[in-house]
């Protein structure tokens, strides 16, 4: 009994001190306050010893291509097997960032996927390396510079959004091949809505008005009536950007308008709701034509049919020849960047991945053939076989391309303050004036 | 001896209580107090250093008009649930109590719901919402159900009650299946020698012994409510325009999508307070009310 007493002391002296010791364990070290956040980290002299044993950590986002991940992963230890790669992918649709919860935790990430938009916002003081000196950067018009201008970001995926258009339909519609390029005013688009209707589908269009597609997607489209969509961003933070008499601003708004109107909308009658599956469900069967979305639908719609989607642009205005009218908005939507806080040879390690995705045979064929991902490298000789994919690659050949516009705001405001006043306009809660003040303000509130 | 016997005493002690005060002091006290300390600290950005920040982000918290605003509505939606909720499971644990035909089976069919995740539930009905009930709705001429409920701010609102309640219910009926069995008969025999009804049975003798099961049962529907998350994100989304979204919710967005992180802890200590401070209220004047059979 005395043994027991004894023991049972022992122990629990342990297990206090235990406690005692992990409360007390030292913080991981804090970023050195001198080096400047923002900017780029030119990567240590290359000394590191290529056959020495390393490991890394990757977040990656993209939720969808999990599986996919840790193939590559596979794929590329065998080829580096002193490299050991844990790969961490955020769910889809989960709030929190793996990024973010990783860090929490204290561990070093060395390659990290974000979203354009929020390299220089959320992740400002993310350290990241520069690879303005790597070798795909010359493969590639999209490698990302952050607001210094040093070039941080790989971009991993290609991605667009428009209006998405079932082919058979609108073919059926036309009575015959349907050239997406031809809705290049409202007008057009309004009769093409007409034939669609007087071809027997009584709404042309499944609306769907999630808070981040009428926001983060739709309503950042007017940043490109200038050439680069910064300056807009510019001198509305400065306050000087007249929105509520912008030509442009106001014809997106008259276009959505049209687009979650009684008359065509499916859901015209409640225009808000979550609509989203119903619409793609809708879109894919054929019941109706149209939505506003981007390449990543045709998951869904690949569940309900396998024909063919295409992409038109969203018009502006009656001006044909306005590019606006005539282009689809395409850009990288997922930058991988490498942490400057990582080691050397985490660093290193990084940056051979990157490389072996660009320049191995495995790797083009895994990003395009497998993932179903637009490369935004010259080298990769892959085409993507989804068809809102290959649409998106067709626009980018014939030049009628212009920027992701998402990528130029910060999209947690776009999606969490921005998007629910756009949603109601949409429900005429309120009136185009008052959301122009909304984003007036939000803006100036930046400055 | 008396020195020897104490310190055996708080080995035995330790030696059972030990394993349990180390999880709960890693999976509550310890992240509450970190919690705590971020609320009085600057967190710009997630791998920010941090600093001392005084009370300033329980200012912001208060000052934060959209904060209040969830939390109001949370307030409303915790008052509709409680009590339909406890009505509704107490008025089912009296009928599966009284003799029903077949009431072991009702007693697990009511109590299945509760077995469903709220995530998976909140998809499962808004798939209703959004178009089974509009499919009847139309075929069945039914105006309220024709449009989906989820785009109307107070139709989104009352979908979220009757969710809560359908998931609710059966566990709370549960509870009170546990207090009608327990009640003493003899003194049920009593009252109805002594001339009692039904009804007075039940206002006078019932429901008073009952008042231990309200106390559990209005206590776990009032924290259950007012930290209501996964049926929130999955059903409504807070939408639409977040006028269904709840202060658990709202806490969420501010500090891991609007990366405000101190404030939105601070603001989740406020819930916390206030959660707590209604708790105990509630328990209290429960506990008072106690009867003895």
């Amino acid at each position: 009994m005395k043994k027991i007493r004894t023991i049972a002391t022992i122990l629990a002296v342990l297990m206090a001190v235990m406690l005692a010791t992990a409360c007390a364990a030292p913080a991981p070290a804090p970023v050195t306050p001198e080096e400047p956040a923002s900017e780029a980290t030119q990567a240590p002299a290359a000394t590191v010893d290529p056959n020495a044993k390393v490991s890394i950590i990757i977040a990656n986002g993209k939720g969808e291509l999990t599986a996919k991940y840790q193939a590559a992963v596979d794929a590329f230890s065998l080829e580096y097997p002193n490299i050991q790669i844990e790969q961490y992918t955020g769910a889809v649709g989960d709030p929190v960032s793996i990024l973010d919860k990783l860090m929490a935790s204290g561990t070093v990430v060395s390659l990290a996927m974000l979203e354009p938009g929020s390299v220089d916002t959320k992740y400002a003081d993310f350290n990241k390396v520069d690879l303005s000196g790597e070798a795909w950067v010359d493969d590639t018009v999209f490698a990302f510079k952050d607001a210094s201008g040093a070039t941080v970001g790989f971009p991993f995926a290609i991605e667009g959004f428009g209006l998405i258009y079932n082919a058979a339909v609108v073919d059926n519609a036309v009575g015959g091949a349907f050239d997406p390029w031809s809705i290049n005013s409202r007008d057009k688009l309004i009769e093409l809505l007409g034939k669609i209707k007087a071809s027997g589908v009584e709404f042309p269009i499944a609306y769907q008005t999630e808070a981040w597609s009428v926001g983060n997607h739709y309503s950042s489209m007017f940043l490109n009536q200038a050439d680069d969509p910064a300056s807009v961003v510019k001198q509305m933070t400065e306050g000087s950007f007249d929105l509520a008499g912008n030509a442009t601003w106001n014809g997106y708004y008259e276009t959505m308008s049209l687009l979650a109107s009684r008359d065509y909308n499916k859901y015209g009658e409640r225009p808000l709701g979550s609509y989203y599956d119903d619409a793609h469900v809708s879109v894919g069967k054929g019941d109706s034509a149209i939505l506003f979305n981007g390449n990543w639908a045709f998951d869904s719609f690949q569940a309900v049919s396998g024909e063919k989607f295409g992409f038109m642009p969203v018009p502006v205005d009656n001006d044909p020849a306005n590019p606006l009218n005539n282009k689809i908005c395409v850009g990288p939507t997922q930058l991988y960047v490498i942490n400057a806080d990582a080691s050397p040879e985490q660093q290193a390690a990084a940056k051979l991945f990157l490389n072996w995705l660009v320049e191995s045979d495995y790797g083009k064929n895994w990003l395009v053939n497998d993932c179903q991902v637009i490369s935004a490298f010259a080298n990769n000789p892959n085409k993507v076989t989804n068809p809102l994919g290959g649409a998106i690659a067709e626009a980018i050949a014939q030049g009628r391309t212009m920027p992701f516009t998402t990528n130029y705001v910060n999209g947690a405001d776009y999606f969490n303050l921005l998007g629910p006043e756009v949603q109601k306009f949409i429900d005429q809660k309120i009136t185009l004036s008052d959301l122009a003040t909304v984003f007036t303000d939000y803006y100036k509130s930046l400055g | 001896m008396k020195k020897k016997h104490l310190a055996s005493k708080v080995g035995n002690q330790l030696f059972f209580t030990t394993p349990t005060i180390i999880v709960f002091a890693f999976t509550v006290l310890i992240p509450f107090a970190y919690g705590l300390y971020l609320t009085f600290m600057n967190m710009p950005n997630i791998s920010s250093t941090l600093t001392f920040n005084g009370i300033e982000n329980y200012i912001t918290a208060f000052r934060d008009v959209k904060f209040w605003k969830a939390l109001l509505l949370t307030v409303r939606y915790v008052l509709a649930c409680v009590i339909l909720v406890n009505v509704l499971g107490f008025g089912l644990g009296y009928l599966v109590t009284s003799g029903l035909r077949g009431q072991n089976f009702f007693r697990s069919a009511l109590f299945t719901p509760n077995m469903i995740g709220g995530l998976v539930m909140g998809y499962i009905w808004q798939f209703i919402f959004v178009q089974s009930l509009p499919t009847i709705g139309r075929q069945l001429g039914i105006e309220i159900l024709r449009l989906g409920w989820l785009g109307d701010a107070t139709l989104a609102f009352l979908a979220m009650v009757i969710v809560t309640i359908w998931q609710m219910s059966g566990y709370m009926m549960l509870i009170f299946i546990a207090g009608f069995v327990s009640l003493p008969k003899d003194v049920l025999e009593a009252a109805s020698i002594d001339g009692a009804n039904g009804w007075k049975r039940m206002r006078y003798v019932t429901l008073p012994l009952m008042t231990p099961s309200f106390v559990i049962t209005f206590f776990l529907t009032l924290r259950n409510c007012f930290m209501v998350y996964d049926i929130n994100y999955s059903l409504t989304g807070g939408g639409p325009y977040q006028s269904t979204q709840m202060v658990s919710m709202y806490i969420v967005q501010k500090a891991f999508m609007e990366s405000k992180f101190a404030v939105g802890q601070a603001e989740a200590v406020i819930l916390f307070v206030v959660v707590a401070v209604i708790s105990l209220i509630q328990v209290s004047i429960g506990k008072k009310r106690e009867v003895d059979a």
